[in-house]
């Protein structure tokens, strides 16, 4: 999703799609380490969330920081709707994909069993 | 529980909350206290209750408390499985849950429906440090138990509808397109969970009809941006999806 969506915006070309599951990965995305930090700190609720909260408001703003909040929180809830329903990849997910989640080792998650 | 005349009035937030997403949270409480088509308003404000208890017990936190009504024990497993142990969630599982006593294919969507929009609501409030709005008061009246026309196997574990074969009542729930993803099709079950869905995607993420941040001016973050944020948590829920 993330790739196909940069490719369309033609803006970030040298994406590096590890980010996504490696934190010390350079994503290529503007500010994207600390918001994937801000990710894991709101989904395992750790005690860096405060200190991130900040971060973004210095450096990106408040609004920055409510937007990426609702991302989490909807991401939270979508990735429980997919896999507590067993819900089958897309065809236009699946092809355009492939490639991608053999590089980011997705297929060793115990979902994708169950996700055909 | 009370239901406050100002819900999610956000009196003490450092963060100026966007009317688009109070909004939304405002109507996703009026639909968490109404009664559903599987459950009871109490019972479904029950299973909100199970959601904050399984959250307080994974966090360390004091027991929240349960809800109005008594759920049967598979609804309260299914609460704790989905919030805590979603990467163990199988086929054989859900085969077993909706056979469980109290339980249906269509109780378990409507569950997850209700469980899954109140936590992510709940989801947005921990990642800005604002206290959970109390749940509302359940609305009295008798679950209706109607099925959707159109049913069948798409290859999810529920039976969903294809937009071409959605019934009078449930024409808008893919907003008049003809092909969904299947993530938008998992709880057509229970079409009131996919309208549901549509009002809470449009405020924490999507947006409006048209992608793109040309189309966004409210968003701030970029495409790409929310991309990432949304890509790792997925990641961190070891989502194949």
């Amino acid at each position: 999703m993330l790739r196909e969506s940069s490719q369309q915006t033609g803006a970030l070309s040298s994406l590096d799609l590890q980010g996504t599951v490696n934190p010390e990965a350079d994503t290529g995305v503007p500010h994207g380490n600390l918001l994937t930090a801000f990710a894991e700190a709101a989904v395992h609720q750790t005690d860096a969330l405060p200190g991130l909260r900040e971060q973004i408001v210095a450096e990106l703003g408040v609004q920055e920081l409510v937007d990426a909040a609702g991302v989490v929180a909807n991401f939270q809830r979508m990735v429980r709707i997919a896999d507590g329903c067993g819900i089958p990849l897309d065809e236009f997910t699946k092809d355009a994909t492939d490639d991608c989640r053999e590089e980011l080792g997705l297929h060793e998650y115990a979902s994708a069993a169950n996700t055909a | 529980m009370t239901t406050t005349a100002a819900a999610f009035a956000y009196p003490d937030a450092t963060w100026n909350i966007p009317d688009r997403i109070r909004d939304a949270h405002v109507r996703s409480w009026e639909r968490l206290a109404a009664r559903g088509e599987w459950w009871t308003g109490a019972e479904r404000v029950s299973i909100a209750a199970e959601g904050r208890r399984a959250s307080a017990l994974l966090d360390g936190l004091p027991d929240p408390g349960r809800g109005p009504a008594e759920l049967p024990d598979a609804a309260v497993f299914t609460v704790h499985k989905l919030i805590g142990d979603l990467p163990n969630v199988s086929r054989e599982w859900y085969d077993e849950t909706i056979q469980a006593e109290g339980m249906s294919d269509a109780h378990y969507i409507e569950l997850m429906g209700v469980l899954t929009h109140v936590w992510s609501i709940d989801e947005f409030h921990r990642a800005l440090a604002i206290k959970l709005e109390p749940l509302p008061d359940p609305l009295p009246g008798e679950p209706m138990r109607r099925r959707p026309e159109g049913l069948a196997d798409h290859g999810s574990w529920p039976p969903t509808i294809l937009p071409k074969d959605l019934g009078e009542s449930e024409v808008d729930i893919y907003g008049g397109t003809k092909h969904t993803p299947n993530v938008r099709a998992a709880m057509s079950l229970h079409p009131d969970s996919v309208r549901w869905l549509n009002d809470m995607l449009d405020a924490h993420y999507r947006g409006g009809a048209e992608p793109g941040p040309d189309h966004e001016p409210f968003r701030v973050l970029s495409t790409a941006q929310r991309e990432l944020v949304a890509a790792r948590v997925s990641a961190l829920n070891e989502c194949f999806y």
